[in-house]
């Protein structure tokens, strides 16, 4: 345990440090301290995920927190992983990408810090069992995430991002601060264990709070409706961040859930149907917008909504397996969840490097003004392919894995005598195929587009891969994409004891039960790559002594044609979204000159989100409007203002004596 | 022994059914047509010849081929034959399957938008929307034979469907209409495509494949041939009784392939592709069977009425 907060504490005072090193020196200097975190902290959380044991340490601090007890326990351990190596990672490729920033007005200093602050407040959050000290950390993450945002704050969208990002995340803190009032009011203590008794019992308060503490962590995670400030931040935040925040930071959300249900025991059947249908609904629709986009770190965002869902899909099969008693249902739904949970954080966190590697070599996050950067960038290009693939949850890489335990899960579950139970199973089965075929419109619109065919645009410089540090971490999280496909048993093996977490006692043989099929897996994925080599040499053998030609594509005759012909990452779109128009709605601008013979047009298509016109919108008029009543308060006299708190005294002193 | 060999003529045999659609529609058509075996004679002459390779392709236009027929190959080994099973199965292996054809198709896309062309872009997007229509359907027509039989293997599901109680007929027949037009779908067929119009803007399936030419062709051809093939495959084992005895139990899986490809065939000679704009409402219909599938099912499981 004390390693484990001495690795935190690395994150924070490298952060400190490199505020007083030099402008050039600072990516380095954090980076040391990032590396020598993970030998304190890394040790320590895979003996944890290992042998499934606990460690625990008690913690004094002033009230009013009081006695706090930090807690490593498998569930937590899982996070820590990757909460400290998505540090690490970040923190390599930001030398290369912050130097882009050297010597300009942004602050590197701050960057930093708060990178290191970031970092030491989810390493101690996953381990907090207290629910002030808790919400104190989960404040410090959202602020100093909020602050990275902002880094580049000279731009105004920049700026309106962040704001944006800032308000939401305090409007899920105020449902977590309730949530923690409410629970710690009920059962007389601040500490997590307490809160079993309030949480587990199938009343109504357990349901509602249940409900606060999902809206408050989802709004981290990016549920719908609450996910509406991820594409606004995603695409705002420098890359390194947009890949800690995505593949790393909205996963807390998930331990928030995780924890509650931890604390709860047995979930009431109502939560978990309502958590599986919430998060098949995240699925699709985050996956349908991220389809509609043309700023690829906004399709990212969205996408990573849709990942939420299948992440969210597997805890509802988990929950549900709970709820009617079937331990291998449950496994395999919490072993999904789980899986997906690191799967995601290994492939989302490549795709927002490759992006930001895309970005500083064209200036541009427009997909319609990028194409054939497989030329300049072969090795970027390579390891967007293999996590375009494990995203979109195709077998040789890792988000395979996961995302079969959740579907096994759901069939398994079509053997149970419940009719919801059976309905549910066939929604969420269907429903997860549908988010994965749509997942593959929307990797090869993104890949095709940006890495194939020729450039739409000129290039205002060739774009090249000199920066290594940016490719390094791409690098080693392709080896786990690859290692974890082919190899699933030991990712399995890995998160083993945070599914058991979730489990009776005594349901290692069912867990047992479901290992062969997962070591099945590397036999005939090598066999497969080994058929497929096959008709590879078999091509080559048959083209030896060959002509083959090199000539330029097939045009149908027309010979005047131009890269600017080439299908754009909206016409790809075009077909499918004319077929969800009703919940992805596109909005066109034109403008013509209204002459006879105009010179210039504009055309702009942009899509809209259904839950900020239909949820946030009216919801904030509705505030705007009834707050309105009270603004006669607001004169902008200081002595009324002095006046109210006067008041406001004599009232605080009548109640205190009136109680006496 | 007898499996093996039953395996390698099914891996033989996807050109046989492709010309087998060719005679039919000629026949239709009054003409005398190709010979039946004539797609062989085109697999051997593109094995034969040299390739012309787009100058715009990445490494990605040049693996595709390759990865297509090794996902379709391995699809194949995880689908049943009746009497035998099937050559690989797991818990789960239809997840499997459905998704080593998907990365199949995901290559594919990516390969025909690698030339830069505007018409294989045009393919490429057809091609992807119209799967998340099919595999959506598909997934439900898996869960109905799920629910069915209370299995999570192709190779149990099939060895147990039959066994079922008197409306498994019903459910039966509904399945194996949604297979068919998952059939016409994923084969490229009419009504849904037409491969014999080359070039023109209405194509999906031919129009992505436009700049692929030698022994690269004949794999994708190939591929698509076995795909089709191994969607009437789960056709014929919906059908075929597990308790027959091993001839007759081969005979009719026969009979019932050469019976859908004929049948495609026919609906070929029949009818028009539909205009491109109402393709998913015929996809759709697939989704609306198996899903009249699975009622029919958890209606008579839930409700009590045997």
């Amino acid at each position: 345990m004390f390693d484990f907060l001495a690795g935190a504490g690395l994150f924070l005072a490298g952060g400190v440090v490199s505020i007083f090193a030099k402008e050039k020196t600072k990516a380095v200097i954090f980076l040391l301290f990032a590396v020598a975190a993970q030998f304190f902290i890394l040790p320590e959380i895979i003996a944890t995920l290992l042998s499934g044991g606990y460690l625990a340490m008690p913690v004094y601090f002033s009230q009013p927190i009081g006695e706090a007890s930090l807690q490593l326990d498998p569930l937590a351990s899982l996070f820590a992983l990757i909460i400290s190596v998505g540090s690490f990672l970040t923190s390599v490729y930001s030398i290369g990408y912050t130097k882009m920033y050297v010597g300009k007005r942004a602050s590197l200093s701050a960057y930093y810090f708060f990178l290191g602050l970031m970092a030491f407040s989810m390493l101690l959050l996953v381990v907090a069992q207290n629910a002030i000290l808790f919400l104190i950390l989960w404040e410090i993450m959202s602020i100093s995430s909020f602050f990275l945002v902002a880094f580049e704050n000279g731009k105004e969208d920049v700026r309106k991002a962040s704001l944006y990002y800032f308000v939401a995340m305090q409007i899920g803190a105020a449902f977590l601060i309730a949530a923690f009032a409410w629970a710690s009011a009920a059962s007389g203590s601040l500490d997590f264990n307490s809160f079993t008794s309030v949480l587990s019992n199938s009343g109504n308060v357990s349901i509602l709070l249940f409900i606060l503490f999902f809206i408050g962590f989802g709004t981290k995670a990016g549920f719908i409706p609450m996910h509406t400030w991820l594409p606004r931040a995603h695409p705002a935040a420098p890359t390194g961040v947009s890949a800690l925040m995505s593949g790393v930071m909205i996963k807390l959300g998930i331990y928030g859930i995780l924890r509650i249900l931890l604390i709860a025991k047995v979930p009431d059947y109502r939560i978990a149907y309502g958590v599986l249908l919430v998060s098949l609904f995240t699925g699709i629709y985050g996956i349908m917008n991220a389809i509609a986009q043309q700023d690829i770190k906004r399709l990212l965002a969205y996408s990573s909504i849709e990942n939420i869902g299948i992440i969210g899909m597997g805890i509802g099969v988990g929950m549900l397996g709970l709820v009617y008693n079937n331990p291998v249902v449950a496994i395999l739904g919490f072993l999904g969840g789980t899986l997906h949970v690191m799967n995601h954080f290994i492939f989302k966190s490549t795709l927002f490097y490759g992006s930001g590697v895309v970005y500083s070599q064209t200036h541009t996050r427009t997909m319609d003004r990028l194409g054939g950067l497989t030329r300049y960038l072969p090795l970027t290009s390579s390891m967007f392919v293999i996590s375009s693939l494990a995203i979109t949850g195709l077998p040789l890489f890792n988000g395979f894995v996961g995302e079969f335990a959740i579907y096994l899960g759901l069939a398994k579950s079509f053997s149970m005598n419940t009719l919801p139970m059976v309905v549910a199973a066939l929604i969420g089965f269907s429903g997860l195929a549908f988010i994965g075929a749509m997942a593959l419109l929307c990797f090869t619109k993104v890949f095709g587009v940006c890495f194939l065919g020729s450039p739409r645009t000129k290039y205002k410089s060739v774009p090249n891969e000199k920066e290594r540090t940016l490719l390094i971490p791409m690098g080693i999280l392709t080896v786990f994409m690859i290692g974890i496909g082919f190899f699933p048993w030991f990712a399995v093996m890995l998160v083993k004891n945070v599914v058991l977490q979730f489990m009776p006692v005594g349901s290692l043989p069912f867990f047992q039960e479901i290992l062969p099929t997962f070591g099945m897996f590397s036999t005939v994925l090598i066999a497969f790559v080994g058929l497929f080599l096959f008709f590879l040499g078999l091509r080559t053998l048959l083209l030896r002594n060959r002509k083959v030609t090199v000539f330029k594509t097939w045009d149908c005759g027309y010979q005047v044609g131009s890269s600017r012909v080439q299908y754009t990452s909206s016409s790809f779109a075009q077909p499918f979204l004319r077929l969800v128009a009703e919940f992805v709605p596109q909005g066109i601008d034109i403008e013509k000159e209204p002459v006879l013979f105009p010179v210039g047009a504009s055309l702009e298509s942009h899509t809209q989100d259904l839950s900020e016109r239909f949820v946030f919108r009216p919801l904030v008029a509705f505030l705007n409007k009834s707050l309105n009543m009270f603004s006669w308060i607001q004169s902008g006299r200081m002595q009324q203002y002095i006046l109210y708190g006067l008041i406001f005294l004599v009232f605080l002193l009548v109640w205190i004596f009136g109680i006496r | 022994m007898v499996q093996a060999t039953a395996e390698i003529l099914i891996i033989i045999s996807p050109f046989f059914f492709i010309g087998l659609i060719n005679k039919v529609k000629a026949i239709w058509a009054g003409r005398r047509g190709a010979p039946i075996f004539q797609p062989y004679y085109d697999f051997f002459k593109l094995l034969g010849k040299g390739e012309v390779i787009s100058g715009t392709t990445s490494f990605v236009f040049r693996v595709t081929p390759s990865i297509t027929i090794a996902a379709v190959l391995f699809a194949l080994m995880m689908v049943p034959l009746p009497m035998f099973g099937s050559v690989l199965h797991f818990d789960g292996d239809f997840v499997m399957f459905a998704y080593l054809l998907g990365l199949a198709k995901f290559m594919t896309v990516l390969a025909a938008l690698d030339t830069g062309s505007s018409f294989e872009g045009m393919g490429a997007s057809r091609e992807a929307t119209y799967s998340t229509i099919v595999e959506t359907a598909f997934f439900i027509v898996i869960g109905s034979v799920g629910l069915l039989t209370h299995h999570s293997s192709f190779d149990t599901i099939f060895g147990a469907v039959n066994m079922a109680a008197a409306y498994t007929p019903l459910v039966k027949i509904l399945l194996v209409a949604s297979l068919f037009i998952m059939l016409l779908a994923e084969g490229s067929r009419v009504p849904v495509d037409d491969p014999n119009t080359h070039l023109e803007l209405t194509m999906i399936h031919e129009v992505m494949i436009l700049d692929y030419s030698g022994p690269d062709l004949a794999f994708i051809q190939y591929a698509a041939a076995l795909k089709m093939t191994i969607i009437s495959m789960l056709m014929a084992d919906l059908l075929v009784p597990s308790h027959a005895a091993l001839v007759p139990a081969l005979t009719l899986f026969t009979g019932i392939l050469v019976f859908v490809f004929v049948s495609v065939g026919a609906v070929e000679s029949l009818i028009a592709r539909t205009r491109i704009s109402h393709v998913p409402q015929f996809l759709f219909l697939m989704t609306t069977l198996s899903l009249t599938a699975f009622a029919v099912v958890a209606f008579f499981l839930f409700g009590g009425i045997k």
